[in-house]
This record gives C-alpha cells, structure tokens and sequence, in this order.
C-alpha cells in the first residue's frame, strides 16, 4: 500500500466518482456540429479525462510521498487551506449540514414540477409556492436551531432561492437578522437597529440613489409590497 | 512632442468643466470605495453605471470608466488585505501576504504599502501605454488570432496550476474543476445546453463575478462565523502606521520587476491583469533569498502582486483600443460605453476619435497619481470597518454581495450561484485545493475553448499548423515546459531544502 | 396543405420588405397616431420595467436604450431597463414569462425568439404567448472582406477563389447552430456549391477583429454592425443577401443578380408585452411604442445603424405576420437540414 491512507483513497474515489458522473451527463449533449469535428462534448470530454489523470497522479504521489506537504515553497505560499474544528467534522455533523443545504433545492424543483404536473396557471403556481415555502422555511429553523453553523452555511442558499419568488424587499431585512442570530447575537434591539439600518443603506443607494432593479418578487402578496416601496423611493 | 501635445489637449478636456472635475473626483473615490468594501467590487459599480453614461457626453462617459478601472483595481487590494477578500481575482494574490499582514496587526502597513505601489505600478504602466498603444495596435491584430490566444491561455494555466495550491495535483484539479464549471451553459460553436439538468437559468451558464464573491466573500463570513460559534473567533488587530519610505525603497527591486511582468501580462487579451498578479507574485518568491518567509505576512508579496495588477490596467488598455479586445468584465463594460457613444475600441480608433483616446490616456494617469493622495485618506477611514463587530458586519457583507452577484446580469441564479460557491468555498478550504485556481479556470474556460475551437476549425485540425505561427508556438512550448518542469520536480526533486523544517506546515 | 399556407403567408409578408428607394421612409408610418394619449385609468403610475435578454453594449441594448429614451421622451414615464443576458436570449425569456401580467414590464427581443420556437414549440411564440407592440429594425446581412484584399475583389472571383482551396477558405459568423447566420450560410453554399469553413464568434469585436486581422478570409454580418468599417474603408461588401439592391449598396450585387434563388431571412429587433396584461394597458403601450418609432430621435438612431434602407417598422398586426412567417419558413429550413424538430 505505499505510504497511502483511507482519506487519500476516498479523495481519489471522489474525483473518479465526478468523473464518471459528468462523463454519463455528456451524452445527452453529444450532438456533432455541422462545423465542428469535436463537437459539443469534446472539449468537457478532454477535461474530464485529465480530472481523471491528476487524480490518479495525486493518488500515485501520496503512494510515493505519504501526507508530503506541499510541492514546493511556491505552492505553500498560494495555500489558503483553514484546520476544520474537531465538532464540525463528525460524520454526523456533515449528513446534517447537508440535510440543511438541500431544502432550499426542494423549494427550487417541487413546486415547478407540481404545477407542471396539475397544469397550473401562474396564479395557481404562487399559491403552491406559498405553500412549500412555509413548511421548509418552520424545518429549516428547527434544524438550523440545532446546528446553527450549519445553519449559517445553508441559510444564504435559501434566501437566494426564495428571492425569485419573494423578492429582495420583504426577505432582506428577516435575512439580516436570521444571520446576526445564527452569528451568536441576541440582543433584539441590536438586531433591529442594525437591520433597519443595513436595509435603509441598501435601499438609499442602489434603490434611490442608482436605480438599481433589485427582484421585487412575483407572487402576491410579496410583488405588491415590493413594487410599493420602488414607488415609494423612486 | 506630439504624444506631449496630445496628452495636453486630453488633460485640458478632462478637466476643463466642472461636470468633469466632478465626475472625475467621484469616479476615484466610487472605485476605491467600491473596491475596498467587501462583497461588491468596481464591477458592480460599473454594471450600475453603465446604463447612465449614456446621458453623459462620451469623453465624460469614458473618461469615468477609465478612473473606476484603475482606482478600482487598488481598491480591491484593501479588502483583500483586511479581510481575506479580494475584490477581483486580480488581487487574490495580494490576500496571500496581506491578509497574513493583517492579522499580525500589521494592516496599515499592507494598505500602505498598497496605495504606494498601486499608484507607482499604474503611473508608470499609464506612461508606457501612451507611447506604445498606437504602434502595437496594428501589429497586434494581425499577430495575434484564435490559436496564439489559446497557446497564451494554455501558458497562462499551466503557471497558474503548478504554483497556485498546494501541491502541483491540488492546483490542476482546482484548475480543471473550474474549467468544468465553465463548460455549463451553451457550448460556444453550436450553442448547445450542456449541463443545464433542464434549468432554463443555467442556459446563461455560470458567471464568474458570483463564482468570486462565493468563494472569497461568502466563504470568509462562514469560516468567521464557525469560528465565532466554537470561540476561536478573533477581532483583527488595527494599525494605521504606514510602511517608511526606507522600507518601501529596500523593495525597489521588486517593484521594477513586477511593472514589467505586470505590463507584458497585461497586454495580453483576457488574462492580462490576473495572471500579471500571479506571475509578479511567484518571480517575487523565485527570486527571494527568504522564500519560506512569503505566505505569512511578508510585505514584498503584497509589493509585488499590487505593482503588477496595477501595472497591467495600461497595458490592458492596449488590445482594448487597439483590437477592441476586452482584457476582462470591466474592460468590456467599457467597450460598451464607448459603443454607447457610437465609438468602435478597433484598429479604427486613432483615425476616428483620437481626441477621446488621449481622454482616456489621461484620465488614467491622474486617476493613478490621485491614488496616491486620496488612497491615503481614504485607507484611514476604510481600515475602521475592521472596528464593527463582525456579526454585525455579517449582514450587510452578505447583502451587498446579494447586489452585487444580480446586479452584474440581472439574474437571481447567480444570487445562488454565489452562496453554494460560498458553501463550496467553505469545505474546499478544509481540504488544500485552491478557490483562486478554480476561478482562473472558469474565465480561462470559457476563452479557451472558444480559441481552440477557432483554432482547430482555421488549421483544418492540424496541430502542425503552429509551426507555421511562432508566436503561438513558443507560447504552446512554455506551457508544455512548465507543465513537465513541475511534474518532474514533484516526483523527482526533493523537496527544498531552504528554510526552518516546520515551514512546510501551512499557515 | 396547411404548409403551403404558410408558405404564400411567407411569400407575401417578405414581398412587404421591397427594397425602399433612398430614404423615403421619413413619412413616418404612424403620422395617423395621436401625438398625445390620456393614461389608461391610472396605468402607467410608476416606471415600466424593460427585460432586455441581451447585454447593454450589443445591437439589442443599444436599440432597447434609443427605444426607452424615445417612450420616455414622449411619455415622460421612465423606463429602467433590465439586462438579462445569456443562453441566446432564453434566460430572458424565461425570467419575463415568470413576471406577473400587469402591463409593467415590456420586453425586447430579436428574432432568435422565433427562431427558437420554431425549433422546440415549448418554447414561447413571440407572435401568440406575447404582444408584440412594435417590430423598429428590420435588417438584412451581407458578405464582407478586406478592402485592401488581393487574392479576390468581388463575389464572382471570391466564389472561384474558395473553390480552389478545396474547403479550407474561412469565414467568421455567430456560433449557434440553427441561427440565422447559419441558416443563410447554407442557404448560399448550397446555391454555389462552395465549400468553406465557418469559424464561430459569438462577440461582435472579436469576429470583426479576426477580419481585420487577416485571420479569416470574409465575414457575415449586417451592415449596421460594421458601418464603422465600412466607413473607414477596412472592409468591403461583396454581396448584399437580398433579391434587390438598396441605393445605399448600389455597386454591390444582391443574390439574385449572383443566381443564387432562396428566400433571404431577415434580423428584426421589436418590443414586446406578456399576453393577459389588462387591454386598456396594452393599447396605451401600443401606441406609446409605436409612435416613439417615429420620433426624431429614433429615427436619427436608426438611420445611424443603416435601418432605413428597407422598411424597418411593423406594427402589432405586422409584427405578428412577420413571426409567423419566419417561424413556418425556418421550421421547413431546419426540417430539410436534418435538425430535429419538437
């Protein structure tokens, strides 16, 4: 076995696991092109063989060189790499973070794909919408609750998918807090302030100041509040 | 003489109205602000702006783009130095001494250092662009096509992926995951959906301004918080005394050697800027005598990376106007503004609009020059954000980032794009791979698939058509060279022996 | 039978796109609009949003800015514009399908959406799932090369010169497959039998930079794009693809006068509203739009791109024939050339 350990194994295995994966996708883009010998799929196709080769080439050097730090000076200099905490990398604790980081792709595919499947008008849409987004939103602070760096890690995805729908208006001012809470403070009044004064910021220079469209959201009620505040500053 | 005369003929149009002075004072300090606060950058200003300069006259319209370029390259050294967060990829290599710097409470020296060498790299870079931009424009366009600009993208990789983690394989994996990233959205010769797993956004493929903020800005907040909830969290220590003049001038060296990489680097479509802070960087390590010293706060690095980005913003300048080739996202804002003002950046520009280009030439040295004074006074204030509380920090970081990331295309995907690069961000830097390399790829990408299949397509798939162009040629060699150089060095060489023996932990 | 139909409809839509004499479109088609219209209850009560699937800088945020500073002008509503780009306008598209119907948000768009929906018909038809306000350039493409060429100067000697290097001449053109550029590439390789290799650009500069710059041989394009060029003597015309001549491109030879006999396709540029906005709403948009067209400053923008050499305007009713006609005539275009169509 050389000097390898499990981790460089499983590292290796990753990297082919990816390989494999992105390989069998390229298929369905494997159209020739009338003008082009290689192809839509060449190109990825090349890549994905070399990830292929650094990954054994890495595994062959951890065989030859154990652990080895870095290749050179140079490359000790370019590395940014940070020690992960000892509670934060039990195998529980990533399954759980994880959990965390796919609720808000649930938001992003279910409610499309139950409305393509009733045939539902827009208007109808929102309402399922609506109604996905309050339970995971309710799941989300329980589990956050519980892991709350997690929760800081998921939380900024799930602002970024509900945006869409929701808009900038009526979500940043409850983001702000939700992060100053995962962040350890607890001082409501501080809170506040800061959010009201973070949000009014925003709101004077990109909105008043530079015009800048921020989403307002589309679906009612969220659509009207934020067209509302536009007209209000504008 | 008559570069003399015309770069007297620009001053006076640039500051012969009040209009302009105002505009011009606003676009240094717009850029530095913009650049120096973390989460939004020169491009988001310059997205904002955009739309607007076309109620400006053009030599207004163009001339402040010109001071948000340079102004803004500086500014992103700050928030790379104070936070770990460089405002563009061009300033990643400024974090790797700076943020070091900073936590040693040595950040006003960094900053210092930082405007010094900004101003000094821009100036001279600015001088040079002047007298060389018109003889370099026709020459340029037709020696350099598709396959030298691939042979260049291919260099400009190979450097980057053997030097930028922290192991050779480390730094190609990085590399060939963002190339990977660049391949999602239409393909660039049929424009096929690849990877778009039926998600209409994805059509638009990944930008990499989202990508960046994600992984530098978004990431840092979450490796501050985790800190914050298990107690290692520490408040940066605040200094405001800048470098002395003796110790700016013991780097003269490296100054002068980090304007040329940065100007040669910059002329080249594209990368110019990033790869002219990376390379001015590595030279920087290659030559000290105190190589295991760089990565831990030495001055020299964030010295060398900021000449060399600074340097390149005149050189870039050259394909700009001469081949209406944009060297990056700001560049091609400014394409558009001078499009807007029904003016083609292209061999054309000093038959047509000279009179705007000399604007232009001079916006950007005094844009340079007032770096100097107002980047000082600035600094002062800017460093006082390292005072806020970070979870009060926290949010309006995160938010800015969320204008930031939509306000570039107007699409909430990158919204989202940037926090699950963020979260990537987060474990990655568990693990050694690079997120800087991971962005060099994914603009080079895009690019380098682009050329190679213009290229492929104009030598009829014959690889030995670059015998035929040697300047495409010696560019592929370099980069076959480099790759080779650090494959054998990894298995083969031992490792260096400079330095103390518990220098090879990491930082 | 139905194909024929669609057919004559081709027919007689683009016989409508007769070359014009000069630039006698000054009598402005709209003369009949009022200068003046009350708002529709209180619509318009705040700024319109414009999603322009497009960046600022191209032919279509550049036409989206003359257009909203001409409604605006008129109007005195302002208008943000909303720059989308990405994925050939799709991502635009997608994004204002998603916004509520309320008349507030307006769209620009060319005629890839029609394209588009003619190769996959789940995506929006810009003639029925929106109302088009106003089509305000229409324009046709033509065959460039160096001014200063030698191996060839006119299209005669340029066919026989690409013949003779047996398929490895180049010539630089937008990289999307099924585009109009393509389309219309195969159209006239077909017609003389010339084989020559396509490079694809998919940015303006590059592609005019690699024609410049010796690295193709010719390059497709229209000629608002390039009248920079043009002007300054860089790069030549040697074929306009239309069955006439506009008088601005007297000298150069159009494709019937080369033999070469298909039906041309045009790029057009128009403004569009979600269908379900309110009717009152519409109508006020309508006539907004279509009298911003003929404004002074419009028209100067247009005349600036080369848009009044043939009729550049259609109106709702128009705009609809010319969608309709194009989305029939590439869908047979796509079905001979082997492309599957859903």
């Amino acid at each position: 076995m050389g000097n390898l350990k499990t981790g460089h194994l499983v590292e290796a295995g990753l990297w082919l696991l990816l390989a494999l994966v992105l390989f069998i996708f390229s298929f369905e883009f494997n159209k020739p092109i009338e003008i082009y010998k290689f192809g839509a799929s060449g190109w990825p196709r090349a890549i994905i063989l070399m990830i292929v080769l650094a990954a054994l080439g890495q595994l062959a050097w951890h065989w030859k060189r154990g652990e080895g730090g870095a290749t050179s000076k140079l490359n000790a200099a370019a590395d940014d790499s940070v020690e992960a905490p000892e509670d934060h990398s039990s195998l529980n604790w990533y399954a759980h973070t994880f959990a965390m980081v796919a609720i808000p792709f649930i938001y992003l595919r279910v409610p499309d794909f139950l409305g393509g499947m009733m045939g539902l008008p827009p208007d109808g849409l929102g309402t399922i919408k609506l109604l996905t987004a309050f339970p995971l939103m309710a799941l989300f602070g329980w589990m956050a609750y519980r892991n709350q760096v997690g929760g800081m890690l998921a939380l900024p995805i799930f602002f970024g998918a509900l945006l869409e729908d929701m808009g900038f208006y009526a979500l940043a001012p409850v983001f702000a807090m939700c992060v100053m809470y995962l962040m350890g403070e607890r001082r409501i009044g501080w809170m506040a302030g800061v959010a009201a004064g973070v949000f009014g910021i925003l709101l004077f220079m990109f909105v008043k100041l530079l015009y800048v469209g921020l989403p307002t959201g589309n679906i009612h009620p969220f659509y009207d509040f934020g067209t509302w505040i536009v007209t209000i500053l504008q | 003489m008559d570069a003399f005369t015309n770069f007297a003929t620009g001053t006076v149009t640039l500051f012969s109205d009040p209009l302009g002075i105002a505009l011009f004072f606003g676009g240094v300090i717009g850029g530095m602000l913009f650049g120096a606060i973390p989460g939004v950058s020169m491009l988001t200003l310059a997205a904002i702006l955009l739309p607007f300069t076309a109620h400006l006259s053009a030599e207004h319209g163009i001339m402040l783009f010109s001071v948000i370029y340079c102004t803004g390259v500086y500014g992103g050294a700050i928030t790379a130095i104070l936070f770990n967060i460089p405002g563009a990829p061009e300033n990643a290599p400024t974090a790797f001494d700076g943020y070091p710097m900073t936590l040693k409470g040595e950040a006003g020296k960094a900053v210092g250092a930082a405007v010094m060498c900004s101003a000094i790299g821009g100036t001279v870079s600015a001088i040079l662009m002047m007298l060389a931009t018109e003889p370099i424009a026709e020459w340029a366009i037709s020696a350099f096509g598709p396959p030298e600009i691939f042979a260049l993208v291919f260099f400009g990789l190979a450097v980057a992926a053997s030097v930028g983690a922290k192991t050779l394989w480390k730094g190609w994996l990085s590399i060939l995951a963002g190339l990977m990233i660049a391949v999602v959205g239409l393909d660039p010769v049929g424009g096929i959906e690849r990877y778009d797993f039926e998600m209409p956004y994805l059509l638009a493929g990944i930008h990499f301004i989202p990508t960046i903020l994600g992984f530098f800005a978004v990431s840092e907040i979450m490796v501050q918080a985790e800190k914050k909830a298990t107690g290692a969290y520490k408040a940066p220590k605040i200094s405001v005394d800048f470098p002395s003049f003796g110790e700016l001038w013991a780097h003269k060296i490296a100054v002068l050697r980090s304007i040329i990489i940065g100007f040669f680097c910059g002329i080249l479509p594209g990368i110019g800027a990033t790869l002219a802070a990376f390379m001015g960087y590595n030279e920087a390590v290659r030559w000290s005598k105190e190589r295991w010293e760089f990565g831990k706060g030495k001055l020299e690095g964030v010295i060398s990376s900021e000449t060399a980005n600074n340097a390149a913003t005149g050189a870039a300048m050259i394909p700009l106007l001469a081949l209406g080739l944009p060297g990056g996202a700001l560049t091609a804002m400014m394409v558009g503004v001078f499009q807007m003002h029904d003016m083609e950046p292209g061999p054309l520009v000093f038959i047509n609009s000279a009179d705007l280009v000399w604007v232009v030439f001079a916006a950007m040295f005094f844009a340079n020059l007032s770096i100097l004074f107002i980047g000082f006074l600035e600094t002062k204030t800017i460093i006082n954000l390292l005072r806020i509380p970070f979870q009060f920090l926290a949010p309006l970081i995160l938010m800015l980032a969320t204008v930031g990331a939509y306000a570039v295309r107007g699409l909430v995907i990158d919204v989202v794009v940037m926090f699950v690069a963020g979260v990537a961000g987060f474990f990655l830097r568990r693990t050694g791979y690079s997120v800087a390399g991971i962005v060099l790829g994914l603009i080079l990408g895009k690019i380098g698939e682009q050329t190679f299949a213009q290229a492929m397509q104009m030598l009829h798939y014959e690889w030995t058509g670059y015998f035929s162009r040697p300047i495409g040629l010696s560019l592929l060699i370099a980069g076959l060279l480099t790759l080779g150089a650090s494959a054998y060095r990894a298995f083969f060489a031992e490792p260096e022996p400079e330095g103390p023996p518990e220098d090879a932990k990491t930082t | 039978m139905k194909l024929m139909n669609y057919f004559a409809g081709a027919a007689t839509a683009i016989a409508a796109l007769a070359v014009a004499g000069g630039t006698a479109w000054a009598a402005c088609a709209t003369d009949d609009l009022p200068g003046k219209r009350d708002k529709a209850g209180d619509y318009p009560a705040r700024a319109l949003t414009m999603i322009v699937p497009y960046g600022p800088a191209g032919g279509s945020g550049q036409v989206a800015q003359a257009m909203a500073q001409a409604v605006s002008d008129l109007t005195g509503v302002s208008i943000n514009r909303d720059h989308k780009p990405g994925g050939s306008g799709t991502v635009g598209m997608t994004s204002y399908m998603a916004t509520p119907p309320d008349g507030y948000t307006v769209m620009e768009h060319i005629d890839d959406a029609s394209s588009a929906h003619a190769l996959d018909s789940t995506r929006p038809n810009p003639a029925s799932d929106l109302i088009p306000l106003v089509t305000s350039q229409i324009t046709f493409s033509q065959i460039y090369i160096r001014k200063n060429e030698d191996r060839f100067t006119d299209w005669k000697s340029f066919v026989t010169w690409v013949k003779a290097q047996d398929g490895k001449a180049t010539i630089a053109n937008v990289s999307k497959e099924g585009s109009m550029e393509r389309v219309t590439m195969k159209f006239i390789t077909d017609a003389t039998g010339m084989k020559i290799q396509q490079i694809s650009f998919d940015k303006g500069a590059p592609r005019y930079g690699a024609l410049a710059g010796g690295q193709v041989d010719a390059l497709f394009e229209q000629p608002g794009d390039v009248r920079k060029f043009l002007d300054a003597g860089r790069f030549k015309p040697i074929l306009t693809i239309l069955k006439e001549r506009p008088a601005a491109f007297a000298d150069v030879p159009s494709i019937k006068d080369e033999g070469m006999n298909f039906e041309p396709l045009f790029r057009f540029r128009g403004f569009y509203v979600k269908k379900g906005a309110p009717a009152d709403r519409v109508e006020w948009l309508q006539w907004a739009f279509q009298k911003a067209f003929c404004t002074e400053g419009y028209q100067k923008y247009n005349e600036s791109k080369f848009m009044n050499l043939i009729d550049s305007y259609r109106d709702t009713k128009g705009s609809q024939e010319l969608i309709t006609s194009t989305v029939a005539q590439y869908r047979e275009v796509y079905k001979s050339m082997g492309l599957e169509v859903k």
